[in-house]
């Protein structure tokens, strides 16, 4: 016997409740001093035992009523052994059916139907069966059974999915499946053999371990197909590339739908891949929903829906303290920050600055961190202090001072004399660090002069020069960061701000110290999407049907969400609420079959040796015997039972009394 | 006469259990019983307590040399001490039990309790009428024992023996009638203050011999009112505080069966008592003390 919840065993425990009430009962009513018991006579003793009987009659009905009662949450069963089935000269029949998007084409489902069960039809009488489904993942749809009817009535629930099938990892799960499976195993593969789904490598579905291979090709016929291969955004508009296949006298339109209105309809007339431009977009603040649908009669429908998501949000103010603000260090800041088009920056003159209006900000730039006067110094230090961020540069001015306001480095002077007339380049990087993770191009980055620092215990120096001087140093203030270029962005002490680096260099420091990440917004259909993305490794995803993916409890812990379903996810963390998109590979849309000549090739490569003799075990025996009813059935009668006794516990008492 | 009936009535209330319970000193319990107890007797023509001349007797170590007759001493060049009518029974010997049974009872008074009220007061009663007072205070064993005499002072020290009695253990005659024999060879008045939740032969077997002495045994049976006529709802385990054994009892038998025993082994104390000379006062502690002096005196008076 075995027990679906068995932490509610736990319950018995509260046995003890009637065992102390009980025995409270029989200790409180007795025991008195007397005297002498020279003249006493013990009670009648038939009579004590009998009434202590029925005591220990009611108390034991108790118990067997909370053993139950705690038995019956607890869910017991029987688990029938599993029937041993062993090989005979049939061996196993594998039926596999593909259930990628694909396989959702016109008048399909039916032909699928038909050669799954002309494949149970060619099986022996005495072979074994199994029926499973192949997309991303293969999954046993019947037990091994040797009854073809339970392979017969299961196949009439398969329907395809929006996911796809790629045979080489198709036919690498299903050589895991055989070494289980009785042999000879004869594998029959009922799909539309599409060309994209067979892997670079013809040798990764050829299948280990199979006696045959005998493909079951469904689909025949010249498809006719309209699908969308992607979307991207432009400067006021949108591009989206169409491809078209079969018939060409056949045409469709197209609807671009922005928060569930159709802003424009363009027609289609010619197959083959174009691209359609969308110009002078409106959108609204925030996430747009954007849907390209292609108005068709063609033979894949679930690949006619784009999904996709314009993030339309102003882009964040990113203050810049500067003494010129129409200096180079402002124009290469905004111009390498602004082409990600998320953030602004706003340059504002050091003098002029209020540092009351700090809080309004995550992080900061100061394009030269020696002319920080003491007051702003004890500002950024509490704005530092209190989780607040600061990138800072430091150049000729900084190079005057004894040590850095806020950060607290000191200089070393007599170097800052002995780097004049060399060049260096960048010696180390900490590429694992957020910030250089997804930067290249520091290799290329001359280095004149520098400012040379003593690191301070505590520092995480990120980048050095190949004199091992710091060059970027990260360094925690309270809740706070500061990151320290110990060189300026004039274009004298180094050529950093004309490099590439340094744009995708000051989006991932942007993107680090404002703490936001940014989570990618299209996703295809059988991706995971992890939480931790999202800004929080715990939450809350709906679906495009409006069903939440994870229970309560899952939403306190980290997971990756399977996207299964073309449409927009709404995902729901602690840093906020985001959308995302989900559309069916487009592999999956390309309805061509591989050549005739290559699947004969693939039959005839399988056959390789038969795995050594296997015992397999029948799911299909091993049913299970729920216990719980019968518990509740005695539960009723021990309720009878104890009422009973308990009546007559009761009427003892009263009699005493009387 | 409605003032002297106050009066009598006042002095009656003082002999009540919950009233003697509240006073601590037991030789001013003593003197309060002995007390009301007089002034019920005033007058009274059954008792001759005055202080008439019997006889002249010779000294005897232990006598109080104050009532030595130096007259006589003069002429003759022997001592002779004066007897008066009350002095027929030259000391009191007092038998206290103070075993744990004796403990039973109350509130306001336990056995032990009213039996060291009514020990107290025949001391001191003893002692106004000129008798020697003894004590022996005892369980299993004899635990405390202050010989008879008339001498000023013994009273305080035969009341404290009785004061500091506390129940404990066990009970057995034997040793104390031994011990009394091995001590005491006069003739004198013997009252043993008990339960006397014991074998009555074996009660017997101590009692015979002193009676065959010529002393004057009375057998003050102290029980309380829930032994008598006990009360239970419900089936109860009773522990006897001697032995610790258990009992549990049903309360049919406690109210049935249970008061003919315990008036059976009464009365079969009481004709034991009667065949070997004793006397036998059972005292209920919800009664109040003046009944047991009573008997007590009556008991004397038969005696002289």
């Amino acid at each position: 016997m075995s027990l679906l919840a068995p932490l509610f065993l736990l319950g018995v425990l509260a046995v003890a409740l009637p065992v102390w009430l009980h025995r409270l009962q029989t200790q409180s009513s007795e025991r008195k001093p007397f005297s002498s018991a020279m003249l006493l006579e013990t009670a009648d003793q038939q009579v004590h035992v009998k009434k202590k009987l029925k005591y220990l009659l009611l108390l034991a009905a108790r118990i067997v009523l909370l053993v139950l009662l705690a038995l019956a949450f607890a869910k017991p069963f029987i688990a029938a052994p599993p029937v041993a089935i062993t090989a005979n000269e049939s061996g196993t029949h594998l039926v596999v059916v593909d259930t990628s998007a694909s396989m959702g084409r016109t008048g399909i489902s039916e032909q699928m139907r038909a050669e799954a069960n002309r494949a149970l039809d060619d099986a022996p009488a005495d072979a074994l069966l199994q029926v499973v489904t192949a997309d991303t993942a293969v999954r046993l749809l019947t037990p091994l059974t040797d009854d073809s009817s339970v392979a017969r009535s299961a196949l009439a629930s398969v329907a395809p999915s929006a996911l796809r099938l790629d045979y080489g990892e198709a036919i690498s799960a299903l050589e895991r499946l055989v070494t289980s499976l009785p042999p000879p195993v004869t594998l029959h593969f009922v799909s539309d053999f599409q060309a994209t789904a067979m892997p670079a490598r013809f040798a990764e579905v050829i299948p280990a371990g199979f006696a045959e291979f005998v493909p079951h090709v469904v689909g025949t016929g010249e498809p006719f197909n309209w699908s969308v291969d992607f979307v991207r955004e432009t400067p006021g508009g949108l591009d989206a590339g169409i491809s078209g296949t079969g018939d060409r006298e056949r045409i469709a339109d197209v609807d671009l739908i922005i928060n569930d209105t159709v802003v424009e309809s363009r027609g289609l007339n010619q197959a083959g891949s174009q691209v359609l431009h969308f110009d002078s977009l409106v959108y609204a603040g925030g996430e747009n929903r954007v849907v390209l649908r292609i108005n068709t009669d063609d033979d894949l429908l679930a690949d006619n829906n784009w999904y996709h998501v314009v993030d339309n949000d102003p882009p964040a103010a990113v203050p810049l303290l500067t003494l010129n603000t129409g200096g180079l260090p402002v124009t290469y800041l905004s111009a390498a920050l602004e082409s990600a088009g998320n953030y602004r920056v706003e340059p504002m003159m050091i003098g002029d600055f209020d540092p009351r209006i700090l809080s309004r900000y995550r992080w900061l730039m100061l394009d030269e961190i020696g002319f920080i006067d003491q007051q702003l110094e004890r500002a950024l230090t509490e704005f530092l202090q209190n989780g607040g961020n600061l990138l800072a540069f430091a150049g000729d001015r900084a190079a005057s001072l004894e040590s850095l306001p806020v950060s607290g480095h000191r200089l070393a002077a007599s170097r800052i004399e002995a780097q004049a007339g060399a060049f260096r380049s960048v010696g180390q990087i900490d590429d694992r660090h957020p910030v250089l993770s997804a930067t290249e191009g520091w290799q290329n980055v001359h280095v004149s002069r520098n400012l040379p620092l003593d690191t301070l215990e505590g520092d995480d120096v990120l980048i050095r020069l190949e004199n091992n001087e710091p060059f970027l140093i990260e360094r925690r203030v309270g809740q706070g960061r500061i990151l320290l270029l110990t060189g300026s962005l004039d274009n004298r002490w180094n050529d950093l701000p004309v490099r590439p680096v340094f744009v995708s260099f000051m989006i991932e420091a942007a993107m680090y110290l404002s703490g936001v990440n940014e989570i990618p917004k299209t996703y295809t259909v059988g991706s995971s999407l992890p939480l931790a993305l999202a800004g929080s490794s715990s939450g809350q995803v709906v679906d495009p049907d409006g069903n939440s993916v994870l229970s309560l409890a899952d939403t306190r812990r980290e997971q990756q969400i399977k996207l299964n379903k073309p449409g927009f996810y709404e995902v729901y963390t602690s840093q906020g609420e985001t959308l995302v998109a989900a559309n069916v590979d487009p592999l999956e849309s390309d309805l061509r079959k591989i050549n005739q000549e290559v699947l004969d090739r693939w039959r005839d490569a399988t056959g390789g040796p038969a795995q050594p003799g296997t015992t397999a075990f029948s799911a299909e025996a091993s049913g299970t015997l729920d216990l719980w009813p019968w518990i509740l059935l005695a539960l009723a009668i021990v309720v009878i039972g104890e009422s009973i006794l308990g009546n007559m516990h009761l009427t003892l008492r009263r009699t005493e009394r009387a | 006469m409605a003032p002297v009936q106050a009066s009598r009535s006042n002095a009656r209330d003082l002999l009540r259990p919950e009233v003697l319970a509240s006073l601590k000193n037991l030789d001013l319990v003593a003197r309060s019983v002995v007390e009301g107890v007089l002034i019920g007797l005033h007058r009274s023509p059954m008792f001759g307590f005055s202080q008439e001349f019997a006889e002249y007797r010779s000294y005897n170590e232990g006598d109080d040399p104050r009532f030595i007759d130096w007259n006589v001493y003069a002429r003759t060049g022997r001592t002779y001490v004066k007897r008066f009518l009350g002095d027929t029974n030259s000391h009191l010997m007092i038998l206290l039990d103070a075993s744990a049974s004796m403990g039973f009872g109350g509130p306001p008074v336990s056995k032990l309790r009213y039996a060291q009220f009514l020990a107290a007061s025949l001391s001191f009663l003893a002692a106004r009428q000129h008798d020697a007072v003894g004590c022996m205070v005892f369980d299993e064993e004899v635990r405390d024992y202050r010989e008879p005499s008339t001498r000023s002072g013994k009273l305080q020290g035969v009341l404290h023996c009785i004061d500091s009695a506390t129940p404990a253990t066990g009970t057995r005659f034997d040793k104390p009638f031994d011990k009394f024999r091995e001590q005491v060879s006069r003739r004198g008045l013997v009252a043993v203050i008990s339960d006397f939740y014991c074998d009555i032969d074996e009660l017997l077997a101590g009692v015979r011999p002193l009676a065959w002495h010529g002393q004057d045994v009375v057998l003050f049976q102290v029980l309380d009112k829930d032994e008598l006529d006990p009360q239970f709802k419900s089936n109860v385990l009773l522990e006897d505080l001697e032995t610790g054994e258990a009992i549990e009892v049903a309360p049919e038998f406690m109210r049935d069966a249970y008061p003919q025993r315990i008036r059976s082994h009464i009365d079969k104390l009481r004709k034991a008592a009667a065949g070997v000379g004793a006397d036998h006062v059972l005292v209920n502690t919800s009664e109040s003390l003046d009944h047991a002096l009573r008997n007590y005196l009556l008991f004397r008076q038969r005696r002289q």
